[in-house]
């Protein structure tokens, strides 16, 4: 096993690599994914980020600022416009409400009286339109010898509707846990494809050496064995690689698994291990050069990641797009994770897909493996 | 002049004919950018849908709904309204005495709930109809477009406009014996050591500022985004990238002894860890910063850079323009002076 013992140690040589990439991995993963679960037994009023600026402070600008309170998050913002903007702009604040000084008269005159900063094409705005407009509406209707009846308008918008949410067996409870383990597997696929074809890339790059080579060659070792030992330590490599990321879902989330089913993300992410296992057998056989590795490493890893939904939501992406991330094994695996149905069997197409994959790399690397040799 | 014109041309058509830089410097960046477009560009264009209502026949509030411009009404039988609502066509269903179905929380669900609710409120009200105003508009709109990932972008160009870094590096590297064979030419010729270095900066600045330009036009002309529309504080702002990144490349090149790979190595961690706190693998990371530690958008230069582009280019503010440029130029300085103490009268007894 001398081979295997070398590749290991080859290996270990790039642990930086191997580190750096979970680490990024990890830091993402924790960075991205903190707040999203939330179990939805009943239906949330969805709240705006909004930020208040009260020039009035008076009752009728009070009482509308304690409305908007009850319904939304406030933020504290600043008078300057500028600083406004781009708060709307990085979406810190969905809206934000400015109140000039003059307020109760021109509401009773019913002139255009509340600087409202937002974006218009998001639901958000019209929003926080209907909130406001809906208590000035009321406001006015009681409006009556200069004054408003502030308490009649606070007691009518207390009252409520009945909302009920219906299940429908898949989703529901656990949605926010699931939403969790899809956003961290998903994410798992850039850095097992940056890793296993960077590390392991790199390895056979050395093993691949001329010189090497020539040794080898000449050497007693048999080529069958030779090659056993090192598909043998690439298949170990891999693993571990594969075995990190699993664990580390189990120690951040790992009270949460019974809540979904860890068994198709598991069996998700080992045939998808394999898949990109196979394209890295077959890059090695297209080139030696650690420069085009490295360079094929960077461009496939977040090339499939961004047309793929590993980035952004397949929902999101657009057909053609979706189109060209079929050419690829993280498409089906993306789509395994999104899917998050109950059984193996609803996903075995996809799984089939990322193993014929795996095939074709495997099969063109043997192809090109065997030219070389002829040569 | 002559001496560093021809070694500008020396040194221009050395780094030229290196794959790294072509790779880095040139392809990666438009590479990135196809990407980025690609995920990014259907959730940067938003459009206001419409809500799509499912309510049965006969409803007593079907015309006050039809009255509202964004809401869509479908006539659902009881029967039909679990599937409708399961595969996505109405958002939520009212029953006849006004209860709300939905099969999940989020913004269009709220929004029908607060029209009925309004229904209710007014009956609770108890004002006569004629009190009511509903043409009454108090709004003064202040319409500001959110874009979260155009960050993503301005990030990428930030990061590229630093990439003199490497041609920093590889200047330095080129001139020091211990490092490379051209080092030990040049330190047994009376060549003078400074005319090597300053043709090896302008020759990266120049390199770079081609490569910039590269992904500009290939943002504007092929991706078609219009990421410049402010010309002569954006070009300050990538000019001064490329200055503080080719002196920090020179820093980097001069104060180790490691080799050329460790350094590039080195050069790409430090600009890929500022890159992504300035949110270039996703703004949500700038904007967690931005709240909790403000002070480092203040301070990383990519973050400097990257703010400024969007201020200047969407916001139209040149509100912190002095303060970047101020910040940037004085790194470059501080990185230049330092190379600077690390590269004089270095002596070599054996080379």
């Amino acid at each position: 096993m001398t081979v295997y013992k070398y590749f290991i140690k080859m290996a270990l040589r790039n642990k930086w690599l191997i580190l750096s990439n979970t680490l990024l991995f990890f830091f993402f993963a924790i960075i991205n994914t903190s707040g999203h679960i939330q179990e939805e037994m009943s239906f949330i009023e969805t709240k705006l980020n909004i930020g208040i600026i009260d020039n009035s402070n008076s009752p009728l600008s009070n009482s509308l600022k304690d409305y908007l309170e009850s319904k939304n998050n406030i933020i504290d913002v600043s008078p300057e416009e500028e600083i406004i903007r781009e708060q709307i702009f990085l979406q810190i604040v969905d809206a934000v409400v400015v109140i000039p000084e003059e307020f109760e008269e021109k509401v009773v005159s019913k002139e255009k009286v509340i600087e409202v900063y937002r974006d218009d094409r998001k639901a958000e705005s019209i929003q926080i339109e209907h909130q406001i407009e809906k208590f000035l509406l009321f406001a006015n209707a009681t409006h009556e010898e200069g004054k408003f009846d502030l308490n009649a308008v606070k007691s009518a918008l207390s009252e409520k509707v009945n909302v009920n949410m219906i299940r429908d067996g898949s989703r529901g409870i656990d949605k926010g846990t699931n939403e969790w383990f899809r956003y961290y597997f998903n994410f798992t696929a850039y850095v097992t494809i940056a890793c296993y074809i960077s590390v392991i890339g790199l390895v056979m790059a050395d093993f691949n050496e001329y010189n090497i080579e020539n040794r080898r060659k000449i050497s007693s070792k048999r080529f069958l064995r030779f090659n056993k030992e090192l598909y043998l330590g690439q298949l170990s490599l891999a693993g571990i690689i594969t075995f990190i990321f699993i664990l580390g879902s189990i120690i951040i989330k790992g009270k949460y698994i019974r809540e979904i089913n860890f068994n198709i993300y598991l069996v998700n992410t080992i045939v998808f291990s394999f898949s990109i296992l196979c394209l890295t057998f077959l890059i090695n056989n297209i080139t030696r050069n650690k420069f085009v590795t490295n360079c094929l490493s960077v461009v496939l890893s977040l090339g499939t990641s961004f047309i793929s939904g590993v980035m952004v939501p397949q929902q999101f992406l657009g057909d053609k797009v979706l189109t060209l991330a079929k050419f690829f094994p993280t498409y089906y695996f993306v789509r395994i994770n999104d899917m998050q149905t109950s059984s193996l069997l609803g996903v075995k197409n996809d799984i089939f897909m990322q193993l014929l994959f795996g095939l074709a790399f495997l099969l063109v690397g043997l192809y090109l493996s065997k030219t070389a040799q002829e040569v | 002049m002559k001496t560093l014109l021809r070694n500008c041309i020396y040194q221009g058509k050395n780094l030229i004919r290196e794959f790294g830089f072509s790779f880095w410097c040139l392809i990666y960046p438009v590479i990135l950018a196809t990407f980025f477009y690609l995920a990014f560009n259907g959730m940067m264009d938003i459009e206001l849908e419409d809500i799509n209502i499912g309510i049965e026949k006969g409803n007593r509030i079907e015309s006050i709904l039809e009255e509202i411009k964004i809401l869509n009404i479908h006539k659902v039988s009881q029967a039909e309204v679990q599937e409708k609502l399961n595969n996505g066509e109405i958002h939520g269903f009212i029953d006849s005495d006004l209860n709300l179905m939905v099969k999940e929380s989020g913004i269009n669900q709220t929004i029908i709930k607060e029209v009925i609710e309004q229904i209710k409120q007014m009956e609770r009200l108890n004002k006569p109809i004629e009190n009511y105003d509903f043409e009454a508009d108090h709004i003064l709109d202040r319409n500001q477009e959110a874009n979260l990932m155009v960050i993503i972008f301005y990030s990428l160009v930030a990061m590229v406009s630093t990439y003199g870094i490497f041609g920093g590096i590889t200047v330095v590297s080129v001139i020091q014996a211990n490092l490379s064979h051209i080092g030990v030419r040049l330190n047994v010729t009376p060549l003078k050591k400074h005319e090597f270095l300053i043709a090896g900066v302008i020759v990266g600045l120049a390199l770079n500022l081609f490569a910039n330009g590269i992904l500009f036009i290939f943002i504007k002309y092929v991706l078609k985004l219009e990421l410049l529309n402010e010309f002569k504080y954006s070009s300050i702002f990538i000019i001064l990238g490329n200055l503080f990144g080719t002196a920090l490349g020179m820093f980097i090149g001069a104060s180790n002894r490691k080799s050329e790979n460790a350094k590039i190595t080195m050069a790409v961690v430090i600009v890929l860890f500022f890159s992504l706190l300035s949110g270039m693998m996703g703004p949500n990371i700038k904007v967690v910063l931005d709240k909790n530690i403000p002070i480092l958008g203040r301070i990383n230069p990519i973050s400097i850079i990257s703010n400024n582009l969007y201020r200047l280019n969407l916001l139209g503010s040149t509100r912190t323009v002095r303060e970047g440029t101020l910040i940037l130029s004085l790194y470059s300085i501080l990185f230049i002076f330092l190379s600077y103490l690390f590269l004089r009268r270095r002596d070599y007894d054996s080379i």
